[in-house]
């Protein structure tokens, strides 16, 4: 059994990497123990009210890489600390049993040599697979500069991989991570992809990364803008068929000169995906939500933000509007959207069946009418005012009082909550 | 009138043949109570009609049984009228209604079967086992709905090796998995003698727990909405839930818990 000081090193030093989500593997039981759960799945929460799904350690955190951001850096003076490829196993099919967790993200720092870090992960994964028998969710990190034979093996037993994009431009990647390259990250990626493509074309058996490839970027470590940051994401979703782009709200661990010392705002994180949300299910384009030198506003959300650049589009009428429409109205989700879809067949609704409904209006009555009816301002000026008020009802006074990052975290609440919920595990 | 019964199907499908052309129709699970001013009955299960009456509905709609089922588990007081309502609105209408999300009787329906599913969902998460001597594995559980059996293919599919039982310890129930069949029976109490290092993975994991939580970031009101209080009382996790933090000393094995007469030996207080 693993030591817990070594099980308390390895997760601390992982915990910054906010991917922990279990979804897209269809994995059956063969024999043994485990299945995919194609949805994904919580089995708990922390006091910092993120989801735990995986059980997300390092195998080492001792580096010789000497990445800027990182406590792990071969720099820093941490306490070290490994596990070997069977304790890990061990630990992962106990919890597994228990239902503590829905699988295992594995991790490491670059230990010895990118070739070596990346075989004890291999040599992980293929043991749980095959001695341990173990189908529950694997998602491993690909170590960059380890060589690509290694990489597509590790790909052969997890279910998804993920190289860390780390810095939203290149320029501050050479500056922060001095040992990587955009090229070590976005190359094994795409290979990645390609690799997928083939083996899903020649329908070969097994499996190949069935749940696909995520990345992540850490926000407010150094200067990009959200519009940068944005249109970084939206191509990376279309070259490389990324599932998922995570955004990683800069927390100092370590002091650096090049490197700021107060965190960034958990709600300019919560923008971010806000806007990722809806570039990849509202048929947004980042063209529509931000310029490339410029944030996202933080007063309110960047749905909202589109609506009121757009109010000669509005209103619309809830009971004729095609779905694409209803989907851009600032307080109607996708679930909302569906729902009038549904009801509407059968009358035509006014503010009251939608009240009934939950359809949220606080904002979305000043950009819709019902039967016919409105029941908002179409002041642009008065809209916004009255959205930014709706957006941050008891906080406001609070905000203006202590201005810092601490206050910003309790900011989101209410529907703001649930969207976060939905933007995953945060 | 004020229909009672016993929570069954059976019985809730014989009522609803006596009532469904009442409007002012009142049900209700449970022993016949003292009602003031109004007339009421104590309907019994009578297998036929029962079977008549399931039938005629499924002929309206297929599904309506199987939500009726999912209805008659919910915790809630008024399951029974929002089931009635519901099934009484199909029968007017003589089809399908669930699609008329503008309806009340619809939108009470809707959200009651919701909270059902929703908790089947989470507790695939929640629910926590812990292993005893012979390698069975054995979870107590307290939902809000009459859930431990639905929950069960989950597991089954999942760990199909290993036997398991999921206790309802507020209904004493309990889900089996014997390694070969799944059954539910009745269970008051169970006496668990633990494994050797069941402890030690329950400390392991209050450790991974409270390592991988980021005390700068305390969002504790979100974090009960998404694992709300009541829900931690099994989990191995709890001592560390609300701060983060791991208590000084381990609270005491085989602690038991005050108003629930279930000695388990969680060990979590
Ligand atoms: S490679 Fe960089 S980010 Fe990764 S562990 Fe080493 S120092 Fe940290």
């Amino acid at each position: 059994m693993i030591a817990e000081e070594t099980l308390k090193i390895l997760t601390e030093s992982a915990k910054y990497d906010v991917s922990c989500s279990s979804s897209g593997s269809g994995r059956k039981n063969t024999g043994g123990i485990g299945n995919g759960m194609p949805d994904g799945c919580c089995h708990s929460f922390t006091p910092d009210g993120r989801c735990v799904s995986l059980l997300k350690l390092l195998m080492s955190n001792d580096c010789i890489f000497d990445c800027k951001y990182c406590m792990s850096r071969r720099s820093c003076d941490v306490p070290r600390a490994g596990a070997t490829p069977e304790e890990i196993c061990e630990l992962t099919v106990d919890f597994y049993k228990r239902n503590y967790i829905e699988g295992l993200f594995l991790s490491s720092a670059v230990q010895k040599s990118p070739n070596y870090a990346m075989e004890q992960l291999v040599r992980t994964v293929k043991l749980l697979r095959t001695k341990y028998n173990f189908h529950g969710y694997v998602h491993l990190k690909g170590i960059p500069k380890a060589d690509y034979e290694l990489v597509t093996e590790a790909a052969k037993y997890a279910d998804r991989m993920s190289y860390n994009v780390e810095l939203p431009s290149e320029k501050s990647l050479r500056l922060l991570a001095p040992q990587k390259s955009k090229e070590s990250l976005l190359l094994p990626m795409k290979l990645l992809q390609r690799e997928k493509a083939e083996f899903s074309a020649e329908k070969r058996k097994g499996f190949f990364l069935p749940a696909g490839q995520t990345t992540q970027m850490i926000i407010g470590a150094s200067p990009e803008r959200d519009g940068q940051i944005l249109r970084l994401t939206q191509s990376l979703y279309r070259v490389t068929g990324l599932k998922r782009v995570y955004y990683s709200s800069y927390i100092p661990v370590v002091e650096d000169s090049m490197l700021p010392a107060m965190q960034s705002p958990a709600l300019r994180e919560h923008r971010l995906y806000q806007a990722d949300w809806l570039l990849r299910f509202y048929g947004f384009d980042v063209e529509e939500l931000v310029p490339e030198g410029e944030d996202l506003p933080l007063d309110v959300d960047p749905k909202c933000a589109w609506a009121l650049r757009n109010m000669h589009l509005f209103p619309i009428e809830i009971n004729r509007a095609p779905l694409e429409a209803l989907l851009r109205v600032p307080g109607i989700g996708a679930k909302s959207a569906q729902k009038i879809l549904t009801a509407r067949r059968y009358t035509t609704l006014n503010f009251e069946h939608l009240k009934k409904m939950r359809v949220v209006l606080k904002r979305a009555r000043h950009f819709i009418t019902a039967g016919g009816k409105f029941y908002g301002s179409d002041d642009t000026a008065t809209v916004r005012g009255l959205l930014t008020a709706a957006e941050q009802p008891k906080n406001a006074k609070q905000l203006s009082l202590f201005d810092a990052p601490s206050v910003l975290f309790s900011l989101p609440s209410g529907r703001e909550a649930a969207l976060a919920a939905l933007t995953g595990e945060l | 009138m004020i229909y009672f019964f016993d929570g069954s199907k059976d019985a809730f499908l014989t009522a609803f043949l006596l009532a469904f052309r009442d409007d002012s129709a009142v049900f209700t699970a449970g022993n016949r109570q003292l009602s003031l001013g109004q007339e009421s009955i104590f309907v019994r299960t009578d297998p036929q009609k029962a079977l008549q009456c399931e039938k005629r509905l499924m002929e309206l709609d297929k599904n309506c049984i199987r939500e009726l089922t999912l209805l008659l588990r919910s915790g809630e007081e008024e399951r029974s009228q929002i089931a009635f309502d519901y099934l009484k609105l199909i029968a007017k209408r003589k089809r399908p209604v669930r699609c008329d999300l503008s309806q009340d009787a619809v939108i009470a329906a809707t959200e009651c079967m919701r909270r059902v599913t929703y908790e089947v969902h989470r507790f695939k998460g929640f629910v926590r086992f812990m292993e005893s001597e012979s390698g069975a594995l054995y979870a107590p559980v307290s939902p809000d709905n009459d859930i431990c059996d639905l929950l069960l293919p989950h597991f089954r599919e999942r760990i199909p090796e290993i036997p398991f039982v999921i206790h309802d310890v507020r209904r004493a129930k309990a889900a089996v998995w014997d390694g070969s069949h799944s059954f539910t029976a009745p269970l008051e109490q169970a006496e668990i003698v633990l494994s050797a290092d069941e402890q030690s993975w329950q400390s392991l994991w209050r450790r991974y727990y409270a390592s991988v939580n980021i005390p700068s970031r305390k969002r504790l009101k979100q974090m009960k909405g998404y694992m709300p209080v009541r829900y931690w009382k099994f989990m191995p996790e709890k001592p560390a839930a609300a701060t983060g933090d791991l208590p000084v000393r381990e609270p005491p094995a085989n602690h038991k818990e005050c108003g629930d007469d279930v000695l388990h030996p969680l060990g979590s207080s």
